[in-house]
């Protein structure tokens, strides 16, 4: 998109006036919206902070427009199998090496985030930067705003009570830094949000601050109105597919609910399991130490549930680290767009009840002002890259729970093969024949 | 007592059944019991086929007798306990009362196995009120209550009395009860905490049953995702379940443990009849030596030592030389009586001893057999219950792959 009048947005819906291929139709990407095809060189160029002429923030290939290097990838990306050709990327973020920083105001940790990228929004090929929890909570709630009718990823939780966990712990920091590698691949993969303005910004930008400290939003013109929505009006009803998303978002944040303290109450059984064990295995060694004979085949038993403990102990902390935050993630991200649901029907709502209004005046000629048109707009536009999310996440939370249901089997076969291996090597040594003492 | 009666012949014990019965007690008052069947067959030699010879019913109180006999009659054998008279060290499934089925039933094969090492110990098996036991049903009480056996019993008190004032106890005895006091208190302990792992892993496994219900609810709002859902369900619901069996084959390995907490016992029994034993011949001994410095005292006129008659002598005058010789004499008696009496009670000590001791040696024996094979067999419990567990997970895992 050139420096012109803003045109048609792009979004991953339907428009009113063109007709978009829907980019998870599969088919050809070529059609553009608006015309131009390519972004014009001097919008690459005057990505630069304080630029008001600057208009989308998304940048300048918009999903279903070609452009050199994303047109097949952009398909390929849009696949929703797990085995994207790692060639057909052209996006690859990371979040690695936690670092703790002491300062007299506060102590926190901040996380390195590499980016590789063969995009032309980049204007390097890789990059290397640092940033706080913070700066992701600043990163998503400005993805919040300027994509509304977007699902967006949710992040680990924001306080920790202190005193119960502790914030530096190996466990915590690793935990968190994986959460934050989740959220920002999320955001990688997804078609729109990951050419938004504010993720590029936090990707590359050497000082963060500075530009959260602009304050300008760049909003998106629906961003803008779905903003200005006052929220007065009443919705009549909601539509079957987006009713039976919200019943189905509310059964399935219950389902994991209960799946979370199931597995929180195992964890805690196991614990209790693991504090008895830890007592058991010493015993056998005391009685050793009476015995003559006996002594070898009984501190190989309490050698034996030693070694079950540990691997016990092990299976608690697994399920702790990387069972646990995960279910809690999704509970989050259903609330979340729970919202985005409301806000959608807030949308609806101002359509209709313009349109009524409309209707009532009684006009010979009835022509549908052109607010009225907006509203439809805004309304279509948003139903749609709901859907096509919805859709997205739907494919994408099979995939997450499918890896972490099979996880969390993994390790406890891992468990019990370790318990088995123990148990089995001892036999030869409770069969053995010892010289008469 | 002992009878030759079975000691060529091959014999085979079971307590096969256990029955409710109800009757009136030695007050006349109505109370349940159980009782047991205990059968006896032999196996004649040429083909091995046997013949069921005995069959009677016999309630706890009775094996209680008759082990309270053997205790006295053969102080020198380490003899086997009998099952717990009340259920103790059970996890919170496992029900403490007596008439419960399952108690009951580790019961019966408790005490089969009490009559099996009767009769497979080389010197028991020959006694006749066991051989009673097994073939005399009414009157049985009579007979062995009969042998006066009660009055043969060290007193109790005499036992705590001579365990803390013998000065001279056979060095392995005094090791022996040091060992098995060790013993009874960490199989105590082993049996104390294996209840809790008990408990624990019993609700570790419980849990997961919730899963089931959970998974089953969860997939009715799935498309993709249902099948795979609910059938990983189900194979948690097997999961959970399995636990009541892997526990209850554990509960197997606890009672051989019980067995050798209660067989400390019998080797404290022993050791303290030793200590009984070695009192008695230090005390004898000791008054030997005490007659024997009052008959030189009386003789040779001094007095060493303060006595009575030492005291009045000096009040009321010396004695007269008949007096004293009569004295002398009565006490040269009882000296030779003495003799005689520390000869036999020395050989007493000496045969018990090495006798005791055989039996001892034979014990250990069969104890590092038995809890070798008590441990292996526990070790093959945890190999299945390892087994069963990967079987359920990789079950639950080819489910979830196919969500």
């Amino acid at each position: 998109m050139s420096g012109g009048p803003p045109k048609a947005l792009p979004s991953t819906g339907p428009h009113s006036l063109r007709d978009m291929p829907h980019p998870l139709a599969g088919s050809s990407s070529e059609e553009a919206v608006g015309g131009d095809s390519t972004p014009s060189p001097d919008l690459l160029m005057t990505r630069s902070f304080g630029d008001k002429d600057l208009i989308l923030p998304n940048g300048g290939t918009p999903a279903g427009t070609s452009s050199p290097a994303s047109s097949s990838s952009l398909l390929n990306r849009l696949q929703l199998d797990d085995d994207i050709d790692g060639e057909t990327r052209d996006l690859f973020v990371t979040v690695d090496d936690p670092k703790k920083h002491v300062c007299t105001m506060e102590t926190y940790i901040t996380y390195r985030i590499t980016t590789k990228s063969t995009r032309v929004e980049f204007d390097l090929p890789e990059y290397s930067v640092r940033r706080r929890y913070q700066d992701f909570d600043w990163l998503r709630n400005k993805l919040e705003e300027s994509q509304p009718t977007h699902l967006i990823p949710p992040l680990p939780e924001k306080f920790v009570v202190k005193g119960v966990v502790d914030r530096f712990s190996e466990e915590f920091v690793e935990t968190r830094r994986k959460a934050l590698d989740k959220f920002l691949k999320r955001i990688t993969d997804h078609p729109v949000l990951s050419f938004n303005e504010h993720f590029n910004v936090f990707l590359t930008a050497k000082d963060l601050n500075a530009y959260k400290k602009q304050g300008m939003a760049l909003l998106t013109r629906v961003g803008e109105s779905v903003k200005h929505v006052t929220g007065g009006y009443k919705l009549r009803s909601r539509p079957l597919e987006f009713a039976a998303i919200g019943e189905y978002l509310d059964t399935f944040a219950l389902k994991l609910g209960t799946i979370d303290r199931i597995a929180q109450r195992i964890i805690k059984e196991e614990i209790e399991y693991l504090v008895e064990l830890r007592e058991y295995g010493p015993v056998y060694s005391t009685w050793s130490a009476l015995e003559g004979e006996l002594a070898e085949p009984l501190e190989g038993v309490s050698a034996c549930i030693g070694n079950c403990s540990t691997a016990l102990e092990e299976l608690t902390d697994d399920m702790t680290e990387d069972f646990l935050p995960v279910l809690r993630e999704y509970i989050l991200y259903s609330d979340s767009m729970k919202s985005v649901l409301k806000k959608r029907d807030q949308v609806q709502a101002e359509y209709e009840t313009k349109l009524e209004a409309v209707a009532l005046r009684k006009e010979d000629r009835p022509k549908v002002p052109a607010d009225v048109e907006k509203c439809q707009d805004r309304m279509e536009c948003f139903n749609a890259d709901l859907k096509a999310d919805m859709e997205r996440w739907q494919n994408n939370k099979r995939q997450d729970f499918r890896q972490l249901l099979m996880g969390m089997a993994d390790k406890n076969i891992q468990y019990y093969e370790k318990c088995l291996t123990a148990w089995e090597s001892i036999i030869p040594l409770l069969q053995e024949k010892q010289e008469a003492k | 007592m002992t009878e030759n009666n079975f000691s060529l012949k091959k014999i085979e014990i079971s307590v096969s059944e256990a029955e409710k019965r109800s009757g009136r007690n030695a007050v006349n008052m109505q109370e349940t019991y159980t009782a047991y069947l205990v059968e006896t067959r032999s196996v004649e030699h040429i083909d091995g086929q046997s013949v069921l010879t005995d069959s009677l019913w016999r309630r706890y109180s009775e094996f209680e007798l008759l082990r309270s006999y053997l205790l006295v009659y053969y102080p020198h054998v380490v003899v086997p306990p009998l099952p717990e008279k009340r259920a103790e060290f059970v996890w919170h499934k496992l029900s403490a009362d007596n008439m419960d089925p399952d108690f009951v039933e580790r019961r019966r094969i408790g005490l089969e196995n009490f009559l099996l090492r009767v009769a497979s110990h080389p010197i028991l098996c020959r006694d006749k009120i066991f051989y009673l036991f097994l073939t005399q049903e009414s009157n049985w009480k009579e007979t062995v209550n009969e042998t006066g056996f009660q009055l043969k019993a060290d007193s109790r008190l005499k036992a705590l009395n001579a365990t803390f004032r013998v000065k001279n106890p056979d060095k392995r005895f005094t090791e022996l009860k040091h060992y098995s006091d060790e013993l009874q208190s960490v199989i105590s302990h082993l049996l104390r905490v294996r209840a809790r792992v008990a408990d624990r892993l019993y609700g570790v496994y419980k849990v997961h049953g919730n899963y089931g219900r959970v998974f089953s609810e969860w997939s009715a709002i799935e498309k993709e995702m249902g099948d795979g859902l609910q059938s990983a369900g189900h194979h948690m619901d097997v999961y959970a379940s399995s636990i009541d069996d892997i526990l209850e084959d554990e509960e197997h390995y606890a009672d051989q443990l019980k067995e050798y907490l209660f067989y400390a016992e019998a080797l404290r029994a022993v050791c303290r009849k030793h200590e009984l034993m070695q009192y008695d011949l230090e005390m004898a001994a000791q008054d030997l030596a005490s007659k024997k410095q009052q008959c030189e005292e009386l003789a040779t006129g001094t007095v060493r030592t303060f006595s009575l008659k030492g005291m009045t002598t000096k009040l009321f005058g010396q004695e007269t030389p008949e007096q004293k010789e009569a004295r002398i004499k009565v006490l040269e008696e009882q000296i030779n009586e003495g003799e005689q009496q520390l000869k036999s009670k020395n050989l007493e000590g000496r045969e018990f001893v090495k006798n005791a001791w055989a039996d001892i040696e034979r014990f250990k024996e069969q104890k590092n057999r038995d809890l070798k094979e008590a441990l292996i067999s526990y070790a093959v419990m945890q190999i299945s219950m390892c087994k069963k567990g990967i079987q359920v997970w990789t079950n639950a895992k080819e489910c979830f792959s196919k969500m």
